[in-house]
């Protein structure tokens, strides 16, 4: 073994102030030089310390992390792209973490932001890879909704689930937005008013599926300081080729390897952060990271979002505080990481030190490919 | 409509890959299959169903008719748009 298993710190996170219609002249780039900006800031860096960048973005083409570099005036001696959606920004800090006690790097930033505007969405989902383009677009599927819909009624056929068993996780969340400022969805959500909220592809509700958003999230990792260490990392893309029921994620092969490399399981997490594209894939994770030992989905609803809640998804979540492409893939990481470093404000919970956060995504023909998890301890 | 056919071990694939995911070969041919089982369907701009073709894979086709859950349907192509009937 070489390098320092443990150098590597999380020292700041941020997000921009995501939104539903942005200023005019907002593009992807200057998104994501506010999201460095105020990252920079945050852990009262200088851009001269900084010798490592990450980007993770899918409107950002034809740029690419070094034309960042260049206009934001970096002289990175690690850099990298990332395009792996609701996997990149574990992914990203997976590459950086290794970066670091390698000593390639000493001071890494990590960026994630998308910028929609006009037809950019369709095209996106559209053009989202080539299988997409040659046999889906074509239907049309007009994006990943349906996809998600077959796979929402397959589970709740499989476990005897109703819409208002998924209700229970989105009205939580959005209890949890109320108390994030960043959240674009944050007036309270009755049970009665996401049942009532209009159908997209049932069972999809609108309440079911994210808003798009345009914003970016950036994470600093250092070789030094004081900041949020990762306990366990790790990663199992495309588990099952796209062939299986797709309510599996490549967690669960994991999932053992991930709690044995922490040293901790699902029940010493304070804070919990699940990629949650839609209700039944944040449920099919947690279940895939053991929070459902007897697999009873619907009982695990009523118990831990409702009667002893546990604190998943505090900023919201992308259900209420949105989906800026890419950067939903560091949403969650950033949240997580805010709570470990005591700066959640008003949704802070109380002396957080071990959380998970997983990433999931890249929905090559029936869904999602990518899966990652870190597990993450206060400083 | 048109699935994909491993020449070295016969494993069948929609929609395409480089290379089979059992024995690795590269060559494939096209076989066409014309009847399969609608496992699941949806609606929003049209209809939207997951097919169970005999050859195993499971295709996301358009579907043209009314025809339900665990209904037999048959298959076509319009370009390289798989469809159900």
């Amino acid at each position: 073994m070489t390098g320092d298993r443990r150098a590597a710190r999380i020292v700041a996170a941020v997000e921009t102030p995501y939104t539903r219609h942005p200023a005019e002249g907002t593009t992807t780039e200057t998104l994501l030089a506010d999201a460095f900006v105020r990252v920079l800031a945050g852990a009262g860096l200088d851009r001269a310390d900084v010798d490592g960048l990450g980007v993770a973005s899918f409107t950002h083409t034809p740029d690419r992390a070094i034309d960042l570099a260049w206009k934001l005036g970096v002289r990175p001696r690690w850099l990298m792209d990332d395009g792996n959606g609701g996997a990149s920004g574990i992914q990203l800090l997976q590459h950086a973490m290794r970066a670091i006690e390698a000593g390639d790097a000493t001071t890494v930033v990590l960026l994630s932001g998308d910028h929609f505007d006009g037809d950019s969405f369709r095209t996106l989902v559209d053009n989202y890879n080539r299988t997409t383009a040659e046999v889906l677009a074509g239907i049309p599927t007009g994006g990943p909704n349906v996809l998600f819909a077959m796979l929402t009624q397959q589970q709740m056929e499989a476990h005897g689930l109703e819409r208002e068993d998924y209700g229970r996780l989105v009205v939580a969340q959005r209890r949890w937005a109320g108390l994030n400022p960043g959240a674009v969805y944050r007036a309270p959500l009755t049970l009665e008013e996401y049942l009532a909220s209009p159908i997209v592809a049932e069972p999809l509700h609108r309440l079911d599926c994210v808003p798009v958003v345009s914003g970016a999230d950036a994470l600093v990792v250092s070789a030094a300081g004081e900041g949020v260490t990762v306990r366990a990392l790790r990663a199992l893309h495309n588990h099952d080729g796209q062939e299986g029921d797709g309510l599996q994620t490549g967690i669960a092969e994991f999932a053992g390897g991930l709690w044995g490399d922490a040293d901790a399981g699902p029940e010493d997490m304070d804070v919990v952060s699940v990629y949650d594209d839609y209700p039944a894939m944040a449920l099919a994770q947690l279940a895939d990271l053991g929070f459902v030992p007897d697999g009873d989905l619907g009982g695990f609803l009523r118990r831990r979002f409702e009667d002893e809640p546990l604190a998943v998804n505090t900023s919201g979540g992308q259900l209420s505080a949105g989906q800026a492409g890419c950067a939903g893939g560091m949403h969650g990481l950033v949240e997580v990481v805010t709570q470990l470093l005591g700066r959640a404000g008003e949704r802070q919970v109380e002396s957080a030190r071990l959380a998970v956060v997983t990433g999931y995504g890249m929905v090559l023909y029936r869904y999602g490919a990518c899966a990652n998890a870190v597990v993450l301890e206060a400083p | 409509m048109k699935v994909f056919v491993c020449t070295s071990c016969g494993r069948a694939v929609f929609p395409h890959r480089l290379l089979c995911p059992d024995c690795g070969s590269s060559e494939w041919r096209e076989e066409r299959v014309e009847h399969g089982v609608l496992e699941a369907a949806v609606e929003r701009e049209v209809r939207v169903g997951a097919v169970r073709t005999p050859l195993g894979p499971l295709a996301i086709t358009r579907i043209e008719s009314d025809a339900e859950p665990g209904a037999e349907v048959s298959l076509d192509q319009d370009g390289d748009t798989p469809l159900a009937r």
